[in-house]
């Protein structure tokens, strides 16, 4: 429904830079995914997106027109909050009808009570509709507050960490329900996550933020395959990519000063020889924790493998990954 | 080799010590603990209320010890309750509570929302405004007589410097219709701040993320105001309105330096009428059912208003 630009936006927080000079375009209507660590600028940028943060200098455009100057309401985005800031007064319901209840909008009260209904299904809390907010477990909370930003229709969504205090099912559950949600209305959606599972299954972009810079900006298996750095290798995969010294195996470019392999990027049948740690049967995959002249490595194998701790085995690269001494790849 | 704290404190227990209270269970120990707190509450608050209620029946007179004593049943309640200078006396105590109360809780809530907006010098502002509720009330009482004398009081001064009316041509203490709002203005000077503190506690208490929230879901200021500031500070606002009202309903030192609850009675509030029944006549049985009754007053209000506070609480 609208694109997002962001124009060399920089934003400080009295002396540390929260942002530097971040430039991005998020197509409208993509799913956008922000990665990186604590204090890397994703809440930031959400920030800036909503109004609620306006940036030191630079420039937000959402479709096309300057947003300088107005009001999260004004820009017509819908936020969902890392710590959920529901209205502790209200009931669930009523928290879910308070964006359509502006008297602004004038929502026919019957369509009201039908597109709350509608989400509460999703979100599986209808049978939470009439108690209090501060009577909920954190999930539900955050589901509300998911649900919150749902039943409007807004130009954008941004959401920040919304599936982080939910179990396991649930959270596989909302994953694709969101993307299903977002591929319906069409929206733009604008998601901050510290769980890369929820990057490679939701997003059609994802964006690397590290110490307010923005890094790499593409889909999630571009990200995956062709990481720019170190840094932006390590943010997706799981088991995480293994990084170890460039010399370890032969057929290093010059100037590589690590290497970079994935766990499923490791041939074992011939090779350099490494000790079996540890195996770890995960039902539909095997993980093995290897040692390899002191550098210790995640490989994925066989299922059924019959190998035990304690056994060798010989392992090679395929497609590996060279970085130079910055971190920075190099092939 | 102690590692708890309990072990570690029994270790450091001298051994006669130990050995006297060895034999006391923990809940008898816990009881011997207690025990001068319920004696001394006893002694000062729950002694004194059962003899005043016993007082009350009889026409028991406190300068002659010696003269018997009669139980006269209901007739010093009676007599109060039909008694038409009493019932004055408690018109004027409603008049300056009402009053006290709606001033109190909208300027000191009006004071509490602009403190609470970020600006420069905001907490030197709230120590300013605080400033009147540290003095002595006998202190504030004595010198407002000041600043409401006709001739040189600043009072006057100042409404006859706003209205263009002769500043000596008024007394606020002197004159029957303006002396119960010369109690009010002060009480009000003096206690609004107090108000105003436990408003800004409300407000300090609703997180920014809230608001923040709210202004996603487009809601003006104006709804943000009435839908989450009001609500939510609405507890608080209760509690404070509580215990101004019931510290207005004992309202005595302060009114007994302004006015002495003159000009002739227009200002004697319950409390100063009590004291005069109880030690100026001297009818100590009469003065018990008094103060009897005032206590019941008091109390009964107060649950109700409480039972409403919890239930706004829990909404």
């Amino acid at each position: 429904m609208a694109e997002i630009v962001l124009e060399n936006v920089t934003k400080t927080f009295g002396g540390t830079v929260a942002l530097d000079n971040v430039s991005l375009t998020i197509p409208d209507g993509s799913f956008v995914v922000l990665l990186g660590p604590t204090g890397a600028g994703k809440t930031t940028t959400l920030r800036m997106v909503s109004g609620l943060d306006t940036p030191d200098s630079g420039e937000v455009y959402i479709g096309g027109r300057p947003m300088k100057g107005l009001s999260p309401a004004e820009r017509n985005v819908a936020m969902v909050f890392q710590q959920y800031s529901l209205y502790p007064h209200l009931t669930v319901r009523q928290n879910l009808e308070f964006p359509l209840k502006s008297p602004l909008l004038r929502t026919p009260l019957e369509l009201i009570d039908r597109t709350v209904k509608e989400v509460a299904e999703v979100l599986q809390i209808v049978h939470k509709l009439d108690n209090k907010a501060t009577a909920l477990s954190g999930g539900e909370m955050q589901r509300v507050s998911i649900g919150r930003a749902l039943v409007r229709n807004p130009q954008i969504f941004l959401m920040d960490e919304p599936l982080s205090s939910l179990d396991a099912k649930l959270r596989a559950d909302l994953r694709i329900e969101l993307k299903r949600i977002q591929a319906k209305l069409g929206a733009t959606l604008l998601y901050v996550t510290h769980d890369q599972i929820e990057a490679m299954t939701m997003a059609t972009h994802v964006g690397v933020l590290n110490e307010g810079r923005l890094v790499q900006f593409g889909a999630p298996r571009e990200v995956y395959e062709h990481p720019v750095s170190v840094y932006a290798a390590t943010r997706l995969g799981q088991p995480r990519i293994n990084v170890l010294p460039a010399d370890l195996f032969a057929g290093a470019p010059s100037g590589a000063k690590s290497i970079g392999l994935r766990p499923e990027h490791i041939v074992q049948g011939e090779g350099e020889e490494a000790l079996v740690r540890r195996v770890e049967h995960l039902g539909d995959q095997t993980r093995l924790h290897l040692t390899l002249k002191r550098h210790d490595l995640v490989t994925v194998t066989d299922p059924h493998t019959p190998l035990r701790g304690g056994e060798t085995i010989r392992i090679q690269p395929s497609r590996p990954l060279y970085f130079d001494a910055a971190g920075i790849r190099i092939a | 080799m102690l590692h708890s704290p309990v072990e570690r404190v029994a270790e450091a227990t001298p051994h006669a010590i130990a050995k006297r209270f060895r034999g006391l269970s923990d809940r008898s120990l816990a009881w011997l603990f207690v025990a001068p707190s319920i004696v001394l509450l006893l002694a000062v608050n729950i002694f004194p209320l059962i003899w005043t209620i016993r007082l009350s029946f009889t026409n028991f007179r406190v300068n002659r010890p010696n003269a018997e004593v009669e139980f006269v049943g209901l007739k010093n309640y009676i007599s109060i309750l039909s008694d038409k200078d009493i019932w004055l006396t408690m018109q004027a105590t409603a008049h300056f509570l009402i009053w006290t109360l709606v001033l109190q809780v909208l300027i000191g809530f009006s004071l509490a929302y602009l403190i609470n907006k970020k600006f420069r010098g905001n907490d030197l502002w709230t120590t300013i405004i605080v400033l009147p509720m540290m003095l002595s009330p006998a202190v504030v009482g004595n010198f407002w007589t000041f600043l409401y004398q006709p001739q040189i009081g600043l009072f006057n001064y100042a409404v006859g410097f706003l209205t263009g009316a002769d500043p000596s041509s008024f007394s606020m203490i002197g004159d029957v219709s303006l002396a119960p709002w010369a109690i009010v203005i002060v009480d009000t000077w003096m206690w609004t701040p107090f108000v105003m503190l436990i408003c800004l506690a409300g407000l300090r208490s609703i997180p920014d993320s809230i608001y923040e929230a709210a202004e996603c879901d487009r809601a003006s200021k104006w709804r943000q105001f009435w839908t989450i500031t009001i609500p939510l500070v609405l507890p608080f606002l209760m509690l404070a309105v509580l215990f101004r009202g019931i510290e207005n309903f004992k309202m005595f030192d302060l009114v007994v330096q302004l006015t002495g609850g003159g000009p002739g009675s227009i200002t004697e509030l319950t409390s100063i009428n009590l004291k005069r029944e109880a030690f100026e006549k001297w009818r100590t049985g009469y003065a018990s059912a008094y103060a009897v009754i005032l206590f019941v007053t008091v109390f009964g209000l107060a649950s109700i208003y409480v039972k409403a506070l919890n239930k706004v609480k829990q909404r």
